[in-house]
């Protein structure tokens, strides 16, 4: 295992779209700590009081994890798309299939590969946001707080990573880029309509939609979990977070539908060892 | 022990092309070639061999092992036919890396036995000059000599090969062949899936047909090409080049022969111009001078005729075109 998650990162920084990946980051984590220190200094010469600066930071946090997920999903589906049918076409796989290691060992192996290095790049991605808010706009950070938030933060590119993986073993790469790109714009997609239809009193269709959206891949659904126990869960998160229009979080996500979403991945898991290990390659 | 053992061993896609219903048998030491045309299924049968295709029916045992098995993989060494290792490493990292999914340790790779085994390998097939360049550099050649170091590295009993010399020159291709040699004088099987006649008549001890997913012949080579005749061509495939030949001389000669050798002879290729190729089965010489005077008072030109070239292209070209038809049909 440690063998594959040393090739996997190696593979990974030998990619054209990993150093761009990490470029990009790199920007636009500049970017988002110049912004926020010109949005909270003008805040401060506007003079306005703790509650007001706390929501402010409150909705920066918001907006920065949004986009860090969105970052986040980028680099899963960019590094998994072609785990298996890439490696495949391009005949990596042909001499290490034939080693004596059961396949779906092999498939475990590259999945943790890649579950290691989404989680370095992604904890990195969230605690520069979440630091940079804490400095510059006084976000109070809690330790317990912050680590459910980063756990489930992690958790959303990993169900991402799974789903994108079993794609792989039957679709050739780019069909399946597209459609593990698809499949997780919907869920965003969802769940932003879900913030914005909260304005117009409960609809029970659409929340029927909205859960079975949720059920097909909970990627959203996790990430506003994750920012629900950021902000220090119901005492705090509902000030801010239920009138942000599309972004708004109008029902979070429960501990039982926490572990539907491990039950999930456990699913997927094995049925990508399953058809991995049945694969003409 | 059989190396391979096959018994109807069959895999088609969507019920089309693959192999069906292969029975062979590969005998321990030996060096067994494996041959057909494009598009008759080796590859298929290779990688049911190799663990990477699943076999839609029939069994097999590889090195005793039911097949699929890493069991059945453990001693053995694999050549697949396009493949590609990671760019950024040098062949040394490439051995290192098919040494631990090989089932040895991460300390056991770094242990001064398994570098040195490492550098032999390299040396084998001759690459300890590019022993720290990166893989991403090579040439074809250089790639299909490390694949060939990693099919070696563990010491295998059985090194399957699929296509290993097509991308070498001529100087890699004598010298993979010597490398064959010496493997086999040390008891390893080999199994070489190619299309290089040359190496199957020069190396293999034994060999086997494939053609359009079916298994025509196998056996021992000398027994496989004592098919074409003894040296004055009795018992052997004769070729008749002719000129005049017509549309209607086909009819011509099945009514002339009238019976036993009409079955025997086969159009090869006729042109426009009346130019003509024929092949006959022959029990004896005088055989094929009753069909040269047959030609001749047929009216047709008598350019050329003598037995054909007692090799393995003439058995690989008769066993191909036996599939096709002839002359009559």
């Amino acid at each position: 295992m440690t063998m594959y998650i040393s090739a996997t990162f190696k593979e990974l920084t030998r990619k054209r779209v990993f150093l761009v990946s990490l470029i990009l980051t790199f920007v636009f984590l500049v970017l988002f700590a110049f912004g926020v220190r010109e949005l909270t200094g003008m805040a401060g010469q506007n003079q306005v009081s703790p509650a007001e600066r706390l929501m402010n930071s409150l909705v920066l946090m918001v907006l920065g994890l949004f986009f860090s997920q969105f970052l986040a999903a980028f680099f899963v589906l960019f590094s998994a798309m072609g785990i298996v049918t890439g490696e495949q076409e391009n005949g990596l796989l042909l001499a290490v299939a034939a080693r004596p290691i059961p396949r779906w060992k092999l498939y475990l192996a590259k999945w943790l590969g890649h579950a290691v290095w989404i989680t370095v790049y992604s904890t990195a991605l969230f605690v520069s946001v979440v630091w940079t808010i804490h400095i510059q706009a006084g976000f109070p950070i809690l330790a317990d707080e912050m680590l459910r938030g980063l756990g489930l933060f992690l958790w959303m590119p990993l169900l991402l990573l799974t789903i994108t993986m079993l794609g792989s073993v039957y679709l050739p790469m780019l069909g399946n880029g597209i459609c593990s790109a698809l499949l997780y714009g919907f869920a965003l997609f969802s769940g932003l309509v879900e913030g914005v239809s909260s304005y117009g009193g409960p609809h029970p269709a659409l929340e029927k939609f909205f859960l079975l959206t949720g059920l097909l891949l909970p990627t959203d659904s996790v990430y506003r979990r994750s920012l629900f126990e950021l902000m220090g869960g119901a005492d705090w998160a509902g000030m801010a977070i239920s009138d942000m229009g599309p972004f708004s979080i109008t029902s979070v996500p429960s501990n039982t539908f926490l572990l539907y979403t491990v039950g999930y991945a456990a699913v997927l898991l094995l049925l990508g060892c399953r058809a991995f290990s049945r694969k003409d390659l | 022990m059989m190396m391979i053992d096959t018994a109807e061993l069959t895999k088609t896609y969507n019920g089309r092309g693959g192999c069906r219903g292969i029975t062979l048998q590969v005998p321990e030491g030996c060096i067994f070639g494996l041959l057909g045309p494009n598009g008759a299924g080796k590859s298929t049968f290779v990688k049911m061999l190799a663990g990477l295709h699943r076999p839609d029916s029939g069994r097999a045992t590889v090195l005793g092992q039911p097949l699929g098995r890493p069991e059945a993989r453990r001693k053995l060494g694999y050549l697949p036919e396009l493949f590609r290792f990671q760019d950024w490493l040098t062949p040394a990292e490439v051995l290192r890396f098919h040494g631990q999914l090989g089932g040895l340790r991460p300390q056991e790779t770094r242990a001064p036995a398994f570098r040195s085994r490492v550098r032999d390998t390299l040396e084998l097939v001759g690459l300890s000059d590019a022993a720290d360049r990166r893989v991403g550099g090579f040439s074809k050649g250089m790639q299909q000599r490390l694949g060939l170091a990693a099919a070696l590295l563990l010491d295998p009993e059985l090194v399957i090969l699929d296509e290993p010399a097509s991308a070498l020159d001529p100087v890699g291709r004598y010298e993979i062949r010597s490398l064959l040699k010496r493997l086999r004088g040390r008891g390893v099987t080999i199994f070489l899936n190619t299309h290089l006649l040359e190496d199957v008549e020069e190396l293999c001890d034994e060999a086997a047909f494939l053609y359009g997913g079916e298994l025509l012949a196998s056996g021992p080579l000398h027994k496989l090409l004592s098919g074409t005749g003894d040296s004055e061509g009795n018992g052997a495939n004769w070729r008749f080049r002719l000129g005049g030949w017509l549309p209607e001389t086909r009819a011509e000669l099945n009514d002339a022969l009238g019976g036993a050798l009409s079955s025997l002879l086969r159009l090869v290729e006729a042109d426009d111009d009346g130019n003509a190729l024929l092949t006959a089965r022959v029990s004896d010489r005088e055989q094929a001078g009753y069909l040269c005077s047959l030609f001749i008072r047929s009216g047709l030109t008598l350019y050329e005729s003598g037995p054909e070239p007692n090799s393995l292209e003439a058995w690989f070209l008769r066993m191909a075109g036996s599939r096709q038809g002839g002359v009559p049909q």
